[in-house]
């Protein structure tokens, strides 16, 4: 009877693996389900945005579905520059419309493989408008170069379609605490007496991130190197071809530490570093005022309103900020940090077409800017908001955008980086030995990435 | 992707599915064969078919991903070439890497004999107190807590505030009263590591007590009464009497806080991410995995695996003889 019962059931359990087997055969072949083909109804876009930043995007888009009749498919994909790049080396399909690729190297591969079209096709006639409508910074390489791979244009054309952009490097300060004027220079900025107006130190300072900590700092040199050394330098900074040891990066170093200095900044070294980025504009609005001044992108705001709820605090009344000032080269003044948003077109198709042109008009991005939180591409919308107000003039005022640099470093390059930077704010006496080591990391991480 | 990928799940499914069958399958069909067989014959097969499929997954899950890091740990980043021993240059040469393996060598040192230390003295201190079982609670609280939560907690206690502000840091709130100036723990190079081994220690004491004094409770106290009617004081007997008899537990105890000096990450990882010259070589491992240099994490790995392999070996050793002491 035992006998029996093990042979039927070991050829029960034979029976159900073979099943298992055929199942699992079938189910390899299923799978992709990203792109789409040359519809003139439908369009596939992938983004990076959730909350907010996708409704404003739904917001944007339902005008244009409802008078050009096309269908926006929209999937929020977080890997997206991955996920493309595996599709175009499998050959499969690819989304009509989403970002191009940050890392120059991949930019210029897919451009070369075709992946991505041009705007110039995208946009078709309306492309001369898109160039006069939207901030040069954003479309024009630095000295009419025919490339530059952070904007995305290569042999003089365009690949990435611009549609939201952000300054960094602003000033922010407290309106009731500094009254004087906007300093124009960086030697003026430096000047002001922070007693004059009853605060006890220049500048405010947090560089603590969690694991990324330092990238406030970051920020801070790469705004005094690219006014400093200009462009180029910077650029080839970023990509491995400039040495720290060089004497524009270390004259960058040093600049920064006079930002730092236990002379300038809020609670000294410590301080600067133990404070996290989000608090460290505090002590502006703390009686008597820590410091007059905090060097931060446009999302800083929020920061001060959450950590001093009962002073209400309203952008353009109690706080402003000005443009980062000049670093003594006037040549070099129109290099602004920022960021952008971009599309790019994967899929020539006609609904491909009319969407690309739909997010390169004025009517679109006024729509984006109107929800709040950004600039949008274009020179002349209008903001409601003061501080994108002010900032639309900063990126309006960029003769280069420049991105931020330790984003496209190798990510070992980075993180030495962005330590350096704490390092030496630590121990200003180490400086030249944090620069021989960057040289030593950067030797190695571009080598090998 | 949009929705979920039916294919995926039913991957899935047959993996988890048809494993546990296909080994069912095996034995049964299996057994069957061998049943066939002469009896001698069966007896010789029967152990090794049946330890087959064990060996089988340690072969997959353990020895091969072994045999594989220390393959890549002689390759290039892209598994491309065979670049000799530069991966290893590199470990010990560079200066973060140096910088990593000295504070992995603090942690060996610090970690391990103050979490011992402590653990026994802790041990045999609340042996001789009414409230004991409330005191070792106290003490082995912070064992279950995750090592990334214990991180947090006392980031809050080393946080540190300019001087002549409120101190939200517990510590520097102290070194207020005291009327002291605030000390950046976790920035200042001479305190940073010594903070980060304290976190450490405060998160194995109660683990090394526990296991102590459940040896402790092992000694006779025939043994302790024959030391005092011998005339011993109570420091000689704790010195002479009771350390020898648990040297077997600490050595363990001691061991495998060795294993998990070498294997500290998520402290530092939590608390300075390496920062300030803090790097352990798990920590190391991790950001070359992370920058993909995965020979380098091979390197890494391959080294930390055979610094381990004389503690395993020793372990392995004591359990052998507490067996044959049985």
């Amino acid at each position: 009877m035992t006998e029996v019962l093990a042979r039927r059931s070991s050829r029960g359990v034979a029976l159900c693996l073979g099943a298992l087997f055929l199942i699992a055969a079938c189910g390899g072949g299923g799978g992709n389900t990203g792109g789409g083909g040359a519809s003139s109804t439908d369009v596939t876009v992938w983004t990076a945005w959730g909350g907010a930043e996708l409704k404003a995007f739904k917001d944007v888009l339902a005008p244009f579905e409802s008078t050009s009749g096309v269908k926006v498919h929209i999937t929020t994909n977080r890997d997206s520059t991955n996920q493309i790049a595996n599709g175009i080396a499998a050959g499969t399909d690819l989304p009509d419309i989403a970002p191009g690729p940050t890392d120059p190297v991949m930019v210029k591969s897919w451009v070369s493989k075709g992946a991505i079209k041009p705007v110039e096709t995208a946009l078709g006639s309306d492309f001369s408008a898109y160039i006069s409508n939207t901030y040069p910074a954003l479309t024009t390489a630095p000295g009419g170069a025919s490339d530059d791979p952070y904007i995305g244009v290569i042999g003089g054309k365009h690949y990435e379609l611009m549609i939201k952009t952000q300054v960094k490097g602003l000033i922010w300060y407290n309106k009731k605490v500094f009254t004087g004027t906007a300093p124009k220079t960086f030697d003026e900025l430096l000047a002001i007496n922070p007693s004059q107006y009853g605060a006890q130190k220049l500048f405010c300072a947090g560089f603590e991130s969690g694991a990324a900590s330092g990238w406030p700092a970051s920020d801070q040199i790469d705004n005094i190197i690219m006014r400093q050394s200009g462009e180029t330098v910077y650029t080839n900074w970023v990509q491995g071809k400039q040495k720290f040891s060089s004497p524009e990066i270390k004259l960058g170093y040093q600049t920064f530490l006079k930002e730092v200095s236990a002379a300038n900044v809020y609670g000294g070294a410590n301080t600067a570093l133990s404070t996290n980025f989000g608090k460290a504009g505090d002590p502006m609005f703390k009686t008597p005022p820590g410091c007059l001044f905090l060097e931060q992108a446009t999302f800083i705001p929020s920061f001060f309103q959450q950590d001093f709820p009962s002073l209400n605090l309203k952008a353009g009344t109690d706080f402003d900020f000005f443009a980062h000032p000049s670093m003594g080269n006037t040549q070099y003044d129109g290099n602004v940090n920022g960021f952008y948003d971009n599309f790019a077109m994967y899929n020539d198709t006609p609904a491909a077409r009319k969407l690309m042109a739909y997010m390169a008009s004025k009517d679109a991005q006024q729509i984006w800017v109107n929800d709040g939180g950004t600039l949008g591409a274009i020179k002349s919308l209008n903001y409601t908001d003061p501080v994108f107000k002010n900032a639309a003039s900063v990126a309006a005022s960029a003769k280069n955008l420049l991105v931020t640099a330790g984003d496209f470093m190798p990510s070992d390059m980075q993180k030495a980086f962005w330590q350096s930077l704490l390092n030496v704010t630590n121990n200003p006496g180490s400086l030249n030995a944090e620069l021989a080591h960057l040289d030593q990391v950067q030797a190695a991480a571009y080598a090998t990435s | 992707m949009a929705g979920i990928d039916v294919g995926q799940i039913i991957t899935a499914l047959i993996a988890i599915i048809a494993v546990p069958l296909a080994l069912l399958g095996y034995i049964i069909l299996g057994e069957q064969i061998i049943e066939r067989l002469s009896d001698s014959l069966q007896g010789w097969i029967r152990p090794y078919f049946w330890a087959l499929p064990a060996i089988g997954f340690a072969t997959i899950f353990m020895v091969y991903p072994l045999l594989r890091t220390v393959v890549v740990s002689f390759r290039n980043n892209d598994d491309t070439d065979w670049i000799g021993f530069s991966n290893y240059k590199y470990f010990f040469t560079f200066p973060d890497t140096l910088t990593s393996l000295r504070n992995s060598l603090l942690w060996l040192v610090f970690y391990t004999f103050f979490a011992v230390f402590l653990g026994l003295v802790i041990a045999i201190l609340v042996d001789r107190v009414r409230y004991e079982s409330l005191a070792k609670i106290a003490i082995f609280l912070p064992v279950p807590i995750s090592a990334v939560a214990a991180s947090i907690i006392w980031k809050f206690m080393f946080d540190y505030q300019p001087p002549g502000t409120v101190q939200t840091g517990t510590l520097n709130a102290l070194l207020g009263v005291a009327g002291r100036d605030p000390v950046a723990w976790l920035i200042n190079a001479t305190t940073n590591n010594a903070a980060l081994i304290f976190v450490g220690v405060w998160t194995a004491t109660g683990f090394c007590m526990v296991i102590i004094s459940a040896s402790l409770k092992a000694i006779s106290s025939e043994v302790l009464e024959a030391a005092r009617i011998d005339g011993a004081n109570e420091f000689q007997i704790v010195r002479l009497v009771i350390t020898p008899l648990l040297w077997p537990t600490i050595t363990v105890v001691g061991t495998t806080m060795l294993i998990n000096a070498l294997k500290t990450f998520d402290i530092v990882y939590v608390m300075t991410n390496g920062a300030y010259g803090t790097d352990v070589i798990a920590t190391q491992m991790f950001s070359q995995l992370q920058h993909n240099h995965l020979g380098r994490a091979a390197a890494v790995g391959v080294v930390l695996f055979i610094a381990v392999v004389p503690l395993l070996v020793i372990n392995i050793r004591r359990f052998q003889q507490q067996e044959e002491q049985r």
